[in-house]
């Protein structure tokens, strides 16, 4: 108790000291205080301390030049190298306004005074320019890949958007394949992912907030949304945890993941990630908000919902049917490969009365000749599999696929063979990998490390074992919070309406309303009675005009039930146009079925 | 904060571990039981004979496990036999001779000795209800002599007697009876238990390219009728086709044929299958004697034809059909006479009828049902339907117009 007591004096007494490190952020003193330096009017001046302040960055290019070739009107560029589109920069910039505007331009206008004018106005080819008055701004927007242009005699810089670096290309997404579906993903640069959502949504409302994070790396982080559908409070909590995060260096999205994420130790993903902008722009559709990080391809999603990590994108776009049978697919995996080994533990070493008579001696066959007892021969074989899967991801490609395939050989060929390890085993193991797969990613991270635990749990309890281990994984689940959204809707609490897009994917035209506990306010997705129907008969028109009604009113029917099943979908719903409650069009989607 | 969380962790974690591998039992260090016998030995002890499977040899058919070389059907069971004052110390001397720990739920078959039947089975079943293991659902069976000798006997088609034997009765073509309906009829005063007739026979032989190697002619574990109950003692036996009978009043009959002479050639026969029966005990009591009318209702598709009638005209149809319902009914009445005179004991559930029907009036008679029945008047009413004639309506074997 004594050291406790110590570590906590000592944390307590650290934090002044702390907070004047974290304010300055790790910053140098060489260039003390230049965040609120104002740029003098002499241009000499500005490049001393820009020099000073780039002091042995030898990316930083200076370079000085003559407005209009007029002696008394000099200007100076600072970009960096690498960064700024050197073809830009020496062709819209240099050429422009040395060479082209005394061309264009009457010479004896020019005046030192009015330089600024005509540079930004008359001589400045690039698409976008701002000025600012500011040192910061000015190493900001240099060390962003922006080109800053200092006019002699005004204090002012110009900042030109004339950036250009080596990228990716946009490429298929590596982590989520679809067979129907956009091709693209996320690259590394920011500036292309906001435009790849943006070409999705093409509405003012949807917003893209910029933050620095990093008070070394300075990494753009945009928060982006959909204002008039994502919850006020909800983009506001948003801000706050990221306005919160003071650090060194964000260099990937996990780094923001994991300081705004609501419990600290969870394992479980409580933010999603995605490479996919058709993805994030469903997400953003239902009322989310999305983190986009510059340097990684992969952007945070939240509020996420447990159940969002056995959906693919690809279920919005195949058939509704079908994306639902392959959605209990991946259920069934999900449970799989939670419990497979631990089910086959529990019963070959607990419960041999559950097997039927002929599969358990053809197991007790296989296990005859194997030394070790089932639990052990399960853990050993769930790590050898860890090891393949590890090295297989981390080793250069083309030696990692031969490496899996050999390690695969040799421990489920050879080990089989040995007698060192049931065949059975190695069936389950690799039938519980399989599953793994079946999952998003970080699901199945997840899975297969709780695998462990209920696979521990299960070799001392058994059955019992497994259902502790389920139980305490399930009470935490349920504990959990993603953006104050529980983990667990709509299944815990129950969302009966958002029930739609759990197990069964239900077809577009019945999925109209957002998911309720995200979208607060805003909650329709489209207009109702989009079912498509063909035009009432005659009999049912017939019937209409009786009851006084028009087409698309509720009405009672009978000539429904005589109609021939091609005229309608569901011969059961009473109304033809039915009543529109996401509740009732699961029902008939069920009562159809 | 962590600190707690991590405490809570090991807490979890060591309390899980303290227990240790709680009733954890190795598949490799357990002797999983196939089939048992019951004998009594004539000093009055009970002799418990075990067939136990070698699981080195059940899985040798593909090469893999123990040894190379194919034998399939080396060696599959182990038996053991061993006695004691109750089938659980029998059992407890048997771990002298057995290496590993006997593991009874998957026990297909309990097969009773003759000696043991008619000693009365009361007092060595209960064990199979007391422990947890034994499952309701294994067969049971009374051995026509030791139940040991048909434990010793091995399968040519399955890999143990005690398999071979579960699934004949599972075919349900002969007597089936579970445990749990062996001990209901048992604790019910309204019927006594029945079970299958189970026999070393030569039946069959095995044969193929290499067969000089070894006999291909063995006595094999069959069924071959049924054992009659008085309370718990065997009392005598069915044969085979009594058994059909005691099938169709017992309305267990699940499949089967119907033969009989046909109509015309008496020598030629015609064969009914079953397709579905239904068997209803209407019982009736005037105050001194009870009466039963039996109503059985046949389903059957023609399958087999050895004469020449054209089943087309509806009176040779109704004529078949009073000959394949007297039948059914021969055979009916003779395991009713046979269990009712012979024996004087009520096997067909008539008691459980009657109960139904005539509840006051039940307490008196149960004490002595058996004698009631035996002196009660039995009305079996047939009815046969043929629902299809295979796949042929005629003979197509015939040459056209023979028959004019």
């Amino acid at each position: 108790m004594a050291f406790l007591t110590r570590t906590r004096r000592s944390r307590r007494a650290k934090p002044a000291g702390n907070e004047q490190n974290r304010s300055t952020g790790g910053r140098e003193s060489t260039v003390p205080s230049f965040r609120d330096m104002a740029l003098s009017s002499d241009l000499d001046a500005n490049l001393d301390r820009l020099k000073e302040i780039f002091r042995d960055c030898s990316d930083i290019v200076f370079r000085e030049f003559l407005f209009a070739q007029k002696e008394q009107i000099r200007l100076a560029l600072v970009y960096t190298d690498g960064l700024a589109d050197k073809s830009q920069v020496s062709e819209q910039i240099m050429r422009a306004l040395s060479l082209e505007v005394p061309v264009a331009a009457p010479e004896a206008e020019i005046t030192r005074a009015n330089a600024l004018h005509f540079v930004k106005m008359r001589g400045l080819c690039i698409h976008q320019v701002r000025e600012s008055a500011r040192v910061a701004d000015v190493v900001d927007a240099v060390l962003s890949g922006d080109t800053v242009l200092l006019v002699d005699g005004h204090a002012v810089a110009l900042i030109n958007g004339a950036r250009g670096w080596e990228m990716r290309s946009i490429q298929d997404s590596q982590t989520e394949v679809v067979v129907r579906g956009p091709r693209e993903s996320f690259i590394e640069t920011l500036r292309v992912n906001t435009s790849l959502i943006r070409r999705k949504i093409k509405n003012p409302n949807l917003k893209i907030e910029m933050f620095k994070l990093g008070e070394v790396t300075r990494t753009d982080v945009a928060l982006v949304y959909i204002k008039g559908i994502a919850s006020v409070g909800l983009v506001a909590e948003a801000r706050n945890r990221l306005a919160r995060i003071k650090i060194d260096g964000v260099l990937e999205s996990g780094y923001i993941e994991e300081l705004v994420q609501d419990d600290p130790y969870t394992p479980f993903a409580l933010l999603h990630h995605t490479d996919r902008p058709d993805r994030v722009a469903a997400y953003l559709l239902e009322g989310r908000v999305a983190i986009l990080v510059d340097g990684t391809p992969v952007v945070l999603l939240a509020p996420t919902l447990f159940i969002e990590s056995i959906q693919t994108p690809e279920d919005y776009y195949e058939k509704s049917q079908f994306m639902t049978a392959i959605r209990m697919l991946r259920l069934l995996a999900l449970f799989l490969s939670l419990t497979a080994p631990s089910f086959y533990v529990a019963i070959i070493s607990f419960h041999h009365e559950m097997l039927p008579t002929a599969l358990l001696l053809s197991i007790a066959a296989q296990r005859e000749a194997v030394p070790l007892p089932v639990f052990v021969e399960t853990l050993l074989m769930e790590i050898a599999f860890e090891l393949i899967r590890e090295t297989g991801i981390r080793l250069p490609r083309p030696i990692g696929m031969a490496v899996s395939i050999v390690a695969a050989l040799i421990i489920g060929e050879a080990a089989v063979q040995a007698g060192m390890v049931a065949a059975a085993t190695v069936i389950v193991v690799a039938l519980a990998a399989i599953a793994s797969f079946a999952v998003y990613y970080s699901g199945s991270v997840t899975v297969r490390l709780l695998r462990f635990f209920v696979l521990l749990l299960t070799s001392v309890m058994g059955l019992l074992g497994l259902m502790t281990g389920i139980i305490l994984i399930v009470t935490h689940m349920a504990s959990l919070r993603s953006f104050g959204i529980p983990y667990l809707y709509p299944v815990a609490p129950l969302g009966s309406a958002d029930m739609k897009d759990v197990i069964v994917r239900a077809p577009w035209w019945a999925m109209f309303t957002r998911p309720g506990l995200i979208s607060k306010k805003n909650r329709r997705r489209m207009a109702q009675g989009l079912k498509p129907e063909p035009l009432p008969t005659g009999g049912e028109r017939h019937c209409w005009r009786k009851a006084g009604l028009t087409a698309g009113r509720p009405v009672f029917c009978w000539s429904r039930f005589f109609l021939p099943a091609r005229f309608c979908l569901f011969r059961f719903s009473l109304c033809s146009t039915p009543v529109r409650t996401p509740g009732s069009q699961l029902f008939l989607l069920l009562s159809a079925a | 904060m962590s600190k707690r969380v991590a405490f809570l962790f090991l807490i979890i974690v060591l309390l899980g571990l303290t227990g240790g591998c709680w009733s954890r039992k190795e598949l490799s260090e357990t002797a999983i039981i196939l089939g048992a016998g019951i004998d009594r030995e004539p000093d009055g002890k009970v002799r418990l004979t075990l067939q136990i499977a070698r699981p080195a040899a059940f899985g040798a058919t593909e090469g893999g496990g123990g040894g190379g070389g194919g034998g399939a059907m080396v060696g599959t069971v182990w038996v053991v036999s061993g006695t004691g004052e109750t089938v659980f110390d029998a059992q407890r001397n048997l771990s002298l001779q057995v290496s590993r720990r006997l593991y009874w739920s998957h026990n297909i078959i309990l097969i009773f000795g003759e000696d043991a039947s008619r000693q009365g089975v009361r007092e060595v079943i209960n064990f199979f209800s007391r422990s947890p293991q034994p499952r309701e659902t294994m067969w049971v069976g009374v051995a026509k002599g030791k139940a040991e000798e048909l434990l010793t006997s091995h399968s040519a088609m399955e890999k143990s007697s005690a398999q071979s034997l579960g699934f004949l009765e599972r075919m349900k073509a002969g007597l089936f009876v579970e445990y749990k309906d062996f001990i209901r009829d048992l604790a019910c005063p309204g019927t006594n238990p029945v079970a299958p007739r189970l026999e070393l026979l030569y039946r069959g032989r095995h044969e193929g390219p290499v067969m000089e190697l070894g006999p291909g002619y063995h006595k094999e574990a069959v069924l071959t009728g049924a054992a009659v109950f008085k309370d718990d003692r065997l009392v005598g036996w069915l044969d085979e086709s009594e058994t059909r009978g005691l099938l169709w009043l017992r309305n267990l009959i699940k499949k089967g044929a119907v033969t009989v002479p046909s109509l015309n050639e008496p020598e030629k026969k015609i064969t009914m299958e079953i397709i579905r029966s239904k068997t209803k005990v209407d019982p009736y009591y005037d105050g001194e004697k009870a009466s039963f009318e039996v109503q059985i209702r046949v389903d059957g598709m023609l399958i087999e034809q050895q004469s020449k009638e054209v089943f087309t005209d509806p009176e040779v149809m109704a004529a078949l059909k009073k000959s394949l319902a007297a039948d059914v009914e021969r055979k009916a009445r003779s395991a009713l006479e046979k269990a009712r005179d012979d024996y004087a004991v009520d096997v067909f559930g008539f008691g459980e009828a009657f109960h139904r029907k005539y509840k006051k009036e039940w307490p008196a008679l149960k004490e002595y049902w058996d004698e009631e029945f035996a002196r009660s008047d039995v009305d079996i009413a047939v009815e046969v339907r043929i629902r299809q004639s295979g796949m042929q309506a005629g003979r197509l074997s015939i040459r056209r117009g023979a028959e004019r």
